[in-house]
C-alpha cells in the first residue's frame, strides 16, 4: 500500500497495516525531520523492522535533494540476513510501484570469514585464521613480492577485483551474504573487498553494532560514512552491554604467556631482518622520529584491526623517543608483561582505578603513561614493518597492546580488577584482570556526534528513561508503543505443581530433587502429546540442563518425549547448535513436531526467534537469574552512582538511589534476558499465537512476576497464576482449539481496529494522526 | 488361457527317501504334467487337477528341501522337489487356484457365502502374479478374464445382466474390480518404516551385580541405527570384518569402547585407546560426521547460523570484552578427544531420524546385510543429492523470505479455501435439537389445536358412555382368527431364530430363492457402487450413464417386489427384512437422482446458455 504521512509518501509493501506500525513511522519520521536521536520501544510481533524500513526508505525517495544512507545496526549476522531478507521483499514492491527511480544498493558487510570466496582461506578454522589466511594472500607486500616470484601464492579474487579497479562495483539491488559470495564467484571478485569498498556508496549498509561502536573495527570500516545517515540500533535493549564490551579487555595466564612467545618471535625476526634489510628498521625508526606513526599509503588489504581507543582520544603526536626503537619497545613490553604476571599472582580480589594502575606501571617496571599509550601504534607498525602475516599468530600481544593503549588513554570511567578465581568455582585458580569499562556512553559517543540521526530501537526499553542516561543523549523522540492485539494469541501460565502437587523450583535446594526433576519431566510428556508442531524449553543453565536431561534419559522420560517429538539440544558448540536449530526448524516444518532445549543466557535464546509453529509452546524451567554478586556489575553501579553525583551527606537518598539503580539494572537484566529474549520470540505478527509456561513457584510471587515484561503480565490472568500440571495440560488444550477458529483479523467487532486498510490509513492521514490512536 | 501355463525344473518322487526323477513340472488349466528328462523313464505323470484332493508343501525356512506333496482321490502321492522356494510356491498357488476352479460355481459360492471374498481375492492375486502370462495382461480385460474363471458365475452373471444389458460398459465394469486387485497387489509396496524416534542404542547396558560382567544387547535393528548414526563405526565395520576381525569380535570392541565412555572414566578410555588402535577408532570424535557437519554448516538457513555469529564478533576477540561479568556460563575444560556427551547423541539420533533412512524389513536379518545395505542407501542419496542440492538451495531461500512476511498484513488474494469454521460441538448439537424439537410443537400445532383435541377426546368419552361398549366393531373369533395368522410367522420366527448359533436366515430359505436373493443383493451392491461413485456429476457423459443406472434401479425394485410377492407366505416376513435394505439402498439413490435432477433443471434455468 501507499500512503502519505505528511509530504512523505511511504511505500509499505503490504494491503495493510497494524496501527502501531503507522504511529511508528509518524514519530520517526519526526525524529528524521527534526535530524535528531529517538528512542522507539515497540514489542515484538507487530513488524517493527519493516516499518522502520520502509519509512526510511521512503524517506530517502521523496528527499532526493540530500540523499540519505541508511545504516542499519544488527547483533548478530543471522539478524541481519532477516533484515536483508525484509528489505528485498520491500525493495521488489518499490520498484513494481516506482519502476527504476525506486533502485538502491542494499549491502550486508560481515567479516572475510563470512565472505571469502577462496577455498584455500575459507576452509580455515575460525575468523582469525581466516584473516590471516587472507593478508598472506593479499598484503601489499606479498603481492609485491608474487609480481617478481611467480610461485608466490596470491588470491585471484583479490587480484582480479584490484586489476577491475574502478569498474569493480555492484549493479543496485538488495545483496545478502551469499548473494554477495554468489556475485564475487561470478565476476572472480573478492566479495570481502568490493562489500568494503561499495560500503561507501550504498544506500542502505547493514552491518553488525561492532563495526559502528568498537573502534577497532569502526576504525577500518565506517571512517568514511557521510554525516547525513540515519543509524538504526534494532534490538538495541543490550546496546549497553556492547559498547562496555567493545572498550574492555582481560588478560589471563594463557595470554601472557602467548605474549611471551609472540615477543621472543618478533625479537628473532628482528634479527633476522637486521641481517639481510636492516635498512627497513632504520627506515622505520625515521618515520616515526617524524611523527607519522603509520604510513599513509596503507592499503585495504593491510589493514588490521585499528587502535581500540576511541578515534577523539587518540593522539596525534609522534610515538615518544623511548619505544621508537624495535629493540626498545620490545623492552618495554617485556616489562609491562612481567609487571602483569605479577599481578596476577594474587589470591585475593583487588580492585584499581586505572590511574593508580598506571602510576604503579610507571613506578614498578619503569614504563610512563605516553609509551603505554602508543603501544598500538608502535606494535602496529612493527608487525607492518616485520611484513608479519600470520596476525591470528599475534593476538595475544595484540591484547596486552591494546590494554595499555586503553589503559594510559582512559582515567574516568574504567577500573581493573583482579579476580584470583571465578567466584562460582573457588577452588578452580584462574586468575584474571580486567580493564573494564563502566561507561557506555564513551562508545557510543562518537556515534552520536558524528551522524544526523540515531534510533534505537527494540521491543523492551523499558524504564525506556533509563537509556538516554546510560548513554548519554537527547532524543528528541522517546516513545513506547504498546501492541494491541486481536485476540488473546499469547497464553502465559505460571505452574507450581506438578501433578502430585509438589511444588516445581530450580531454586538451590530443590533443583536436584528427583520429584521436581520427574515433574518437569512429566509436564513436557504431557505438553509435546498435545502441542502441535514445535515446543521450546529453556533452562536456567548448561550444567542443569545436562543434569536434568541425563536423569530424564535414565529415568524413561526422554523416551516418552522421543514417542511423540524428536529432540534436538543447544550445545556449548555453536556449529552444532546451529545445525540442530536448522534441523529443528525442518521437523517443525515437516510436521514431524520437535522439542528445542536451550539455555535461558545462551546464543539461542539471545537471539533466535521461535515464531509462529516453530515455537507453539515455550516453556520456562525455573528463574535465570543473573549472578549479581559479580565484581564488574558491582564496580559499574557504584560508577554510575557517582555520574549521578550525589552529595556526601544525602545518605538516605543515596542508598534510595543505588538501591533503585540496582532494582533498575537487575531487573533490565531479567527482563531482557529471560523474557523477552526467551519467551518474547513467539510472536510474529497478530495472526501468530503462542502459550508460555513459567514452571517455578517462584513466579507466583508477585516481585518475581512483576519483572516480566508488561505485555506478558497484561495476558496474564489471576487464574493461570498458580496451576499444576493437569490444569496447565487443560487450559492448553482450550487454548490451542480456541487459536484454530477463524477471527476477524481488523479486529472491528472489538470497538478499536488492529489491521488498518489503505482507506483506513487515508482516513487518519486526513484527520491527523493523534486522535485516534494511543 | 493358453498362456497360464507354468514350467518348473523338478524332481518327481513317490516317497520323501526317493532321489527321484530330475523333469519337467507343467501345470496346465486343468492338468499336471510330468515329463522326464530321460525320455525312457517310466515315471510319466498327466492328470487332472480333479483327482487331486489335497496338497502339503515344505514350511519356508525348515531344513528340508522344497517340496510340493500332492494326494489323489485314490490316496496315492505324488512328490515333487523343487529347486528353490520360489518356485515351489509359484506351483503351490497354482494347484491352490485349480484347486479352487475344481469346486467350480459351487464352490466359489459355498465361499462367497462364507463371506470369504478376501480369501479368493487373495488367490487370484496370486494366481494372476505367479502366471507370467497374466502378470503382463493387467489390462482391464486380462483381470477380466481371470476373475471371470475364478469367480466364474457371480461375475459373469453381473456382467452378462450389466454389460449386457448396455447399463455399464465394459470398461465402467471392470474399472471396479481393477482397482481391487491392483490394491491388493500393491499391498507390498506401502510405506516403508524409518528410524524409529526413540534412541534404541542407549540400551542400557545390563551389569550382573555379582561379577564384573558388562552385557549389551545388540539387535539389528540396534545395529542399523548405530551405524547410520556412527559413520565411522559403520566404515570401521566395513574395512574390518571379517578380513581383519570377527563379527563379535568387532561388537565387542564397540561396546567396550561404549562402556568407557559411558563411565566417563576418560583417563582409562585414553589410555585403553593408546595401546589399541582399534578401539580407539570407536573414541575419536567421528571424522565422517565432522566432515559432513562442515558441508552442511554452508547450507543452514541463514537467519539462524550463529556460527556466521562468531565469525563476525570482533569485540570478542581472545581476551576482549568482558570475561568474567557473571552472566557467561565456566566451560569446564576437559580432554576434547575423547568426549562424546549425551547431548550431542541426542542431536545425531534427531538429524538421522529426521532425514530418514528406510530399510527394508528383510535387510534386518544381520549385521552384515545391514552395513551394506545401508552403504548402497548411502550411495544412491549422495548421487541423488548432488543433483537436487542446488534446487534444494533455492527452495530454502523462498522459505525464507516467505517467513519473513507477515501473513496478516497481506491482503487475502487467494480465495481458494473458505475456512473451516468449527464451532464447539455441543453447540452445534443444542442447536439442532432445539430446532427439531421447536419443529415438532409446530407441526402438532399445525393440525390441531390443544383445545380442539381436548374437544374431540371429550366428545368421545362421551359417546362411549351414551352407546356403551357392547357393539364391539368386529366379532370377536373373527378377530382372534385374523390375529393368530397375522402373528403367526412372526412369532415362529421369533422363537426359531437366534437359537443356534450357526443358523442363520439365509440358510433357512429355499435354495433357489437363497440365490436369487444373493444374486440381488450383489447386483444392487455393483449398481450402487457405479451409481455413487459417478457423482458429482461433472461432464455429460456421467449424466447419461447415471439416467441408464437409474432406469435399471427402478428395473430391479420392481423385481424384488415380484420376489417378494412370488414367495410363499410363511416365509415373506423373512424375505421382507431382508429385502427391505436393499430397497431402502435403491429409494436412497433414487430421491437423490431426483433431487439432484431438479436442482439442475434450475440451474439451467437460470443461466440459459449455460452448460448443463
Amino acid at each position: 500500500m501507499k500512503f502519505q504521512i505528511e509530504e512523505v509518501t511511504v511505500y509499505f509493501p503490504y494491503d495493510n497495516i497494524y496501527p502501531e506500525q503507522y504511529t511508528y513511522m509518524v514519530e520517526l519520521k519526526r525524529a528524521l525531520d527534526a535530524k535528531g536521536h529517538c528512542l522507539l520501544e515497540m514489542p515484538t510481533g507487530t513488524g517493527k523492522t519493516i516499518a522502520l524500513l520502509s519509512l526510511i526508505t521512503s524517506y530517502a525517495l521523496a528527499k532526493t535533494e540530500s540523499p540519505i544512507k541508511l545504516i542499519y545496526c544488527t547483533r548478530t549476522v543471522h539478524e541481519m540476513e532477516k533484515t536483508l531478507a525484509e528489505l528485498k521483499f520491500l525493495h521488489n514492491y518499490q520498484v513494481k510501484h516506482l519502476g527504476a527511480a525506486a533502485k538502491m544498493l542494499a549491502i550486508g558487510l560481515s567479516s572475510r570469514k563470512n565472505l571469502c570466496v577462496n577455498p584455500k582461506v575459507s576452509s580455515a578454522e575460525n575468523r582469525d585464521s581466516v584473516d590471516a589466511a587472507c593478508r598472506k594472500l593479499t598484503a601489499s607486500w606479498v603481492r609485491s613480492m608474487a609480481a617478481e616470484n611467480p610461485n608466490q601464492p596470491t588470491c585471484e579474487f583479490y587480484e582480479n577485483y584490484d586489476r577491475a579497479a574502478g569498474g569493480a562495483v555492484l549493479p543496485a539491488g538488495v545483496y545478502t551474504l551469499e548473494d554477495l559470495r554468489a556475485f564475487g564467484k561470478e565476476k572472480g571478485w573478492c566479495p570481502y573487498f568490493l562489500a568494503r569498498h561499495m560500503v561507501q556508496f550504498a544506500n542502505v549498509v547493514v552491518y553488525s553494532y561492532q563495526y559502528l561502536l568498537d573502534p577497532k573495527v569502526a576504525g577500518i570500516i565506517s571512517k568514511e560514512m557521510q554525516k547525513e545517515s540515519v543509524v538504526v540500533f534494532d534490538e538495541a535493549h543490550n546496546i549497553d552491554n556492547v559498547c562496555i564490551e567493545a572498550l574492555s579487555v582481560s588478560v589471563r595466564r594463557q595470554t601472557l604467556e602467548g605474549a611471551i612467545r609472540n615477543i621472543s618471535r618478533i625479537e628473532n625476526e628482528i634479527d633476522r631482518f637486521k641481517d639481510i634489510d636492516a635498512g627497513r628498521l632504520r627506515a622505520e625508526y625515521n618515520r616515526l622520529v617524524e611523527g607519522l606513526a603509520l604510513r599513509g599509503d596503507l592499503s585495504a588489504s593491510d589493514a588490521w584491526l585499528a587502535n581500540p581507543a576511541l578515534p577523539d582520544d587518540i593522539l596525534r603526536q609522534a610515538v615518544p623517543g623511548n619505544i621508537r626503537r624495535a629493540e626498545h619497545f620490545l623492552h618495554v613490553l617485556r616489562r609491562l608483561v612481567q609487571y602483569l604476571k605479577v599481578k596476577l599472582d594474587t589470591d585475593k580480589v583487588e580492585k584499581e582505578s586505572p590511574v593508580s594502575f598506571v602510576a604503579s606501571i610507571n613506578s614498578d617496571a619503569g614504563i610512563d603513561q605516553k609509551a603505554l599509550k602508543f603501544c598500538y601504534d608502535r606494535l602496529h607498525s612493527l608487525l607492518m614493518t616485520l611484513e608479519i602475516t600470520d596476525t591470528d599468530e599475534f593476538l595475544h600481544i595484540q591484547t596486552i597492546c591494546d590494554f595499555a593503549t586503553l589503559v594510559g588513554t582512559y582515567a574516568r570511567g574504567f577500573s581493573i580488577i583482579i579476580e584470583p578465581f571465578d567466584e562460582r568455582m573457588p577452588l578452580i585458580p584462574d586468575p584474571v584482570l580486567q580493564l573494564c569499562c563502566h561507561d557506555a556512553s564513551l562508545a557510543i559517543k562518537p556515534v552520536f556526534d558524528r551522524f544526523q540521526s540515531v534510533v534505537i530501537t527494540s521491543g523492551t526499553l523499558s524504564p525506556i528513561d533509563l537509556y538516554p542516561r546510560l548513554l548519554n543523549f537527547h532524543p528528541v523522540v522517546s516513545r513506547s508503543f504498546k501492541m494491541s492485539l486481536t485476540r488473546d494469541c499469547i497464553c502465559p501460565m505460571v505452574l507450581t505443581r506438578g501433578s502430585d502437587q509438589l511444588p516445581v523450583s530450580t531454586k538451590f535446594d530443590m533443583r536436584s530433587d528427583p520429584g521436581v526433576v520427574r515433574n518437569y519431566g512429566k509436564l513436557l510428556v504431557e505438553m509435546v502429546s498435545i502441542v502441535p508442531d514445535g515446543i521450546v524449553c529453556f533452562f536456567v543453565s548448561y550444567s542443569y540442563m545436562d543434569g536434568i536431561i541425563n536423569s530424564w534419559n535414565e529415568s524413561g522420560i526422554l523416551k516418552d518425549i522421543m514417542q511423540h517429538k524428536l529432540v534436538f539440544i543447544e550445545t556449548q558448540d555453536v556449529v552444532e547448535t546451529t545445525l540442530a536449530l536448522d534441523n529443528y526448524r525442518r521437523a517443525c516444518d515437516c510436521g514431524r513436531g520437535a522439542v528445542f532445549f536451550s539455555v535461558a543466557r545462551g546464543k539461542v535464546a539471545e537471539g533466535i526467534d521461535f515464531d509462529r509453529h516453530y515455537g507453539r509452546l515455550v516453556i520456562m524451567f525455573g528463574v535465570p537469574f543473573q549472578y549479581t554478586e559479580s565484581k564488574i556489575l558491582r564496580a559499574r553501579l557504584e560508577y554510575l552512582r557517582d555520574t549521578f553525583q550525589i552529595k556526601e551527606g544525602d545518605f538516605l537518598t543515596f542508598d534510595a538511589l543505588i538501591d533503585v539503580m540496582n532494582i533498575e539494572l537487575t531487573d533490565r537484566n531479567l527482563n531482557q534476558r529471560q523474557a523477552a529474549q526467551c519467551v518474547g520470540r513467539v510472536i510474529r505478527s497478530k495472526a501468530d499465537y503462542g502459550m508460555m509456561i513459567f514452571a517455578d513457584k517462584r513466579y507466583s510471587r508477585h516481585d518475581k512476576r512483576s519483572k516480566l515484561p508488561g505485555w506478558i503480565l497484561s495476558h496474564l490472568r489471576d487464574a493461570n497464576l498458580n496451576l499444576s500440571t493437569d490444569m496447565a495440560l487443560h487450559i492448553a488444550r482450550e487454548f490451542l482449539r480456541k487459536m484454530a477458529q477463524p477471527y476477524e483479523k481488523t479486529g472491528s467487532t472489538t470497538g478499536r481496529k488492529t489491521l488498518l486498510s489503505q482507506e483506513d490509513v487515508e482516513k487518519l492521514g486526513n484527520n491527523g494522526a493523534q486522535e485516534m490512536l494511543y | 488361457m493358453s498362456s497360464g501355463q507354468v514350467t518348473k525344473r523338478v524332481k518327481y518322487k513317490t516317497s520323501v527317501k526317493d532321489a527321484g526323477t530330475p523333469g519337467r513340472l507343467s501345470l496346465v488349466k486343468e492338468r499336471l504334467v510330468f515329463r522326464p528328462n530321460n525320455p525312457n523313464s517310466a515315471s510319466k505323470l498327466d492328470m487332472q487337477f480333479k483327482y487331486i484332493t489335497n496338497h502339503r508343501y515344505t514350511k519356508e525356512g525348515s531344513n528340508k528341501a522344497p517340496m510340493l506333496n500332492l494326494t489323489s482321490n485314490q490316496g496315492a502321492s505324488y512328490i515333487f522337489e523343487f529347486e528353490s522356494y520360489e518356485d515351489l510356491h509359484i506351483c503351490r498357488d497354482f494347484v491352490g487356484c485349480a484347486n479352487l476352479m475344481k469346486f467350480g460355481h459351487k464352490g466359489v459360492a459355498e465361499l462367497l457365502h462364507r463371506q470369504q471374498k478376501l480369501q479368493i481375492l487373495e488367490l487370484i492375486r496370486k494366481f494372476i502374479q505367479n502366471n507370467p502370462a497374466e502378470m503382463i495382461c493387467s489390462s482391464v480385460q486380462g483381470c477380466c478374464k481371470t476373475i471371470d474363471y475364478v469367480l466364474h458365475s457371480e461375475l459373469q452373471k453381473l456382467h452378462q445382466q450389466f454389460v449386457g444389458g448396455g447399463v455399464l460398459t465394459e470398461a465402467e465394469f471392470w474399472a471396479t474390480r481393477k482397482k481391487l486387485l491392483e490394491k491388493d497387489a500393491n499391498r507390498k509396496a506401502k510405506q516403508r518404516g524409518g528410524l524409529k524416534s526413540s534412541v534404541l542404542a542407549e540400551s542400557k547396558p545390563f551389569i550382573d551385580g555379582r561379577t564384573n560382567r558388562v552385557t549389551f544387547n545388540l539387535t539389528p535393528e540396534i545395529v542399523r541405527e548405530i551405524f547410520s548414526e556412527k559413520p565411522a563405526v559403520h566404515r570401521a565395520y566395513l574395512n574390518f570384518v571379517p578380513s581383519k576381525m570377527a563379527d563379535k569380535d568387532f561388537w565387542t570392541k564397540y561396546c567396550r569402547a561404549e562402556y568407557l565412555q559411558r563411565s566417563k572414566n576418560i583417563a582409562a578410555a585414553i589410555a585403553e585407546a593408546a595401546e589399541d588402535e582399534e578401539l580407539a577408532i570407536f573414541l575419536k570424535p567421528d571424522d565422517i560426521l565432522a566432515n559432513e557437519t562442515r558441508r552442511k554448516i554452508r547450507r543452514v538457513d541463514p537467519t539462524l547460523d550463529m556460527e556466521t555469529d562468531q565469525g563476525d564478533d570482533y569485540s570478542h576477540l581472545p581476551d576482549h570484552g568482558i570475561f568474567r561479568d557473571g552472566s557467561k556460563e565456566v566451560a569446564e575444560s576437559g580432554n576434547e578427544l575423547y568426549q562424546r556427551t549425551l547431548l550431542q547423541d541426542l542431536n545425531r539420533h534427531a538429524a538421522v531420524v529426521l532425514q530418514g533412512t528406510p530399510i527394508d524389513e528383510e535387510q534386518l536379518k544381520d549385521t552384515q546385510t545391514v552395513a551394506e545395505a545401508l552403504e548402497r542407501s548411502k550411495q544412491e542419496r549422495s548421487t541423488a543429492s548432488k543433483d537436487d542440492e542446488s534446487s534444494a538451495d533455492q527452495e530454502r531461500l523462498k522459505g525464507i523470505s516467505q517467513a519473513m512476511t507477515i501473513d496478516d498484513l497481506r491482503g487475502s488474494n487467494d480465495h481458494h479455501l473458505a475456512p473451516l469454521w468449527i464451532k464447539d460441538p455441543r453447540d452445534y448439537f443444542d442447536s439442532r435439537q432445539a430446532s427439531s424439537v421447536k419443529t415438532s410443537i409446530e407441526a402438532t400445532k399445525g393440525t390441531m389445536s390443544s383445545h380442539e383435541s381436548y374437544g374431540l377426546l371429550r366428545e368421545s368419552i362421551s359417546q362411549i358412555k351414551s352407546m356403551g361398549l357392547n357393539h364391539p366393531v368386529v366379532a370377536s373369533e373373527v378377530a382372534q382368527k385374523v390375529l393368530s395368522v397375522l402373528t403367526h410367522n412372526i412369532s415362529s420366527t421369533k422363537y426359531n431364530l437366534g437359537k443356534k448359533p450357526g443358523e442363520s436366515l439365509l440358510d433357512s430359505l429355499p435354495t433357489s430363492v437363497r440365490d436369487e436373493l444373493l444374486h440381488h443383493h450383489i447386483s444392487i451392491e455393483e449398481l450402487m457402487k457405479h451409481f455413487w461413485s459417478s457423482y458429482p456429476i461433472t461432464n455429460k457423459y456421467l449424466n447419461t450413464k447415471v439416467t441408464k443406472l437409474k432406469d435399471e434401479m427402478s428395473k430391479m425394485d420392481s423385481q424384488l417386489q415380484k420376489l417378494k410377492e412370488a414367495v410363499q407366505p410363511d416365509i415373506r416376513h423373512q424375505i421382507t427384512l431382508l429385502i427391505r435394505p436393499m430397497q431402502q439402498a435403491l429409494e436412497a439413490a433414487m430421491q437423490h437422482y431426483d433431487a439432484e435432477q431438479q436442482k439442475r433443471a434450475s440451474k439451467a434455468r437460470e443461466k440459459p446458455n449455460g452448460y448443463s
